[in-house]
């Protein structure tokens, strides 16, 4: 799984990981628009380049077997990589893959992985991901599933 | 009015989502929903989508499976192998057949009577790598890793078993140490 820097179109491979409690202190809400500190008993995962430690974005999210779902809680990239001068592209395609592999491997074809954006960002996430939609709820399913980790997991 | 802060985030609406539930009935409620909305998508399934991701399932567990120690009393490999034959074939003797070994081996194997051969090793990574081809990525030598990986676990876990007995056999007066 790779991001693109914008200004030249470079390709660097990235790794997802759980936050470590020490990161917590350079989580700040300044840099990733929530306060991450209450997602501490939730699963909490980072995206950074390879070998390297600036975390570029974040996910919490919980898993909840009854249903089949894993709930993203929260999900951001950092400033820098917000709107117009971005630096990496792909960052929150590459974050929603890794919880869509997540949720095939626990659940195989009744994976479903769900999020509660609102108003415009709701129409984002359905044009951009193929998410469906059910009142409030948007949810990548196995086909949405299938076809991101086809387009992301490269 | 709209503040700037939040044109922009409307402008750019991937800077992030808050997706958390502020009154549980409506989580429990939303979860509902979705469930019934889910259960009719799902019926639309095809088998072969569905088997599809039982592979991706499959091949994801395997490349969870050899990235750490894993000290189980459990047979991963033939675990995985029952689950690689039983997703693509109504019967295991179809597999046998398709990879040119008798039933009776397949079964020692899939039993834990026997260990594979390295044809049989050879024959599964060829045989997966047809069957992935146009699913996902799959390393061939996943399965050899999964294998190794499950040796090597059950070794250093019955230390207290094997050790006693070969540490009499073991010394390194010959060596060229000194």
């Amino acid at each position: 799984m790779y991001i693109t820097e914008v200004k030249n179109g470079n390709k660097y491979e990235i790794e997802i990981i759980p936050v470590d409690p020490t990161d917590l202190k350079s989580i700040t809400k300044e840099k990733y628009f929530f306060n991450w500190k209450l997602e501490k008993d939730y699963y909490l995962y980072k995206l950074l380049i390879k070998g390297h430690s600036e975390i570029l974005g974040l996910v919490s999210f919980e898993i909840n077997p009854d249903e089949w779902r894993i709930h993203i809680r929260l999900l951001s990239v950092s400033t820098q990589n917000k709107g117009k001068g971005k630096h990496y592209e792909r960052i929150v395609g590459n974050l929603l893959t890794f919880i869509s592999k997540m949720a095939i491997k626990e659940f195989a074809e009744l994976a479903c992985v769900s999020l509660k954006p609102k108003g415009v960002i709701a129409q984002h996430y359905i044009d951009e991901y193929g998410m469906n939609i059910t009142g409030s709820t948007l949810s990548l399913e196995l086909v949405e599933i299938l076809d991101i980790i086809q387009r992301y997991d490269i | 009015m709209k503040t700037s802060k939040t044109a922009e985030k409307i402008t750019y609406p991937e800077y992030g989502v808050d997706s958390r539930y502020k009154s549980i009935d409506k989580k429990l409620s939303d979860g509902e929903n979705l469930m019934e909305a889910r259960l009719k998508r799902l019926r639309g399934l095809s088998r072969k989508q569905i088997i599809k991701a039982k592979l991706l399932q499959l091949k994801l567990k395997m490349e969870d499976y050899v990235k750490q120690p894993v000290y189980e009393e459990y047979n991963f490999f033939t675990s995985f192998l029952s689950d690689y034959i039983d997703t693509i074939y109504e019967k295991r003797v179809m597999f046998a057949k398709d990879i040119n070994i008798t039933p009776v081996s397949l079964s020692q194997i899939l039993n834990n009577h026997r260990e594979p051969k390295e044809e049989f090793m050879f024959r599964l990574m060829l045989h997966s790598e047809l069957t992935f081809k146009s699913i996902c990525e799959f390393q061939k030598r996943t399965w050899y890793q999964v294998y190794y990986h499950e040796k090597i676990c059950d070794t250093m876990a019955n230390q207290n078993e094997w050790k006693p007995t070969e540490k009499k056999n073991v010394k390194i007066k010959n060596a060229v140490l000194k």
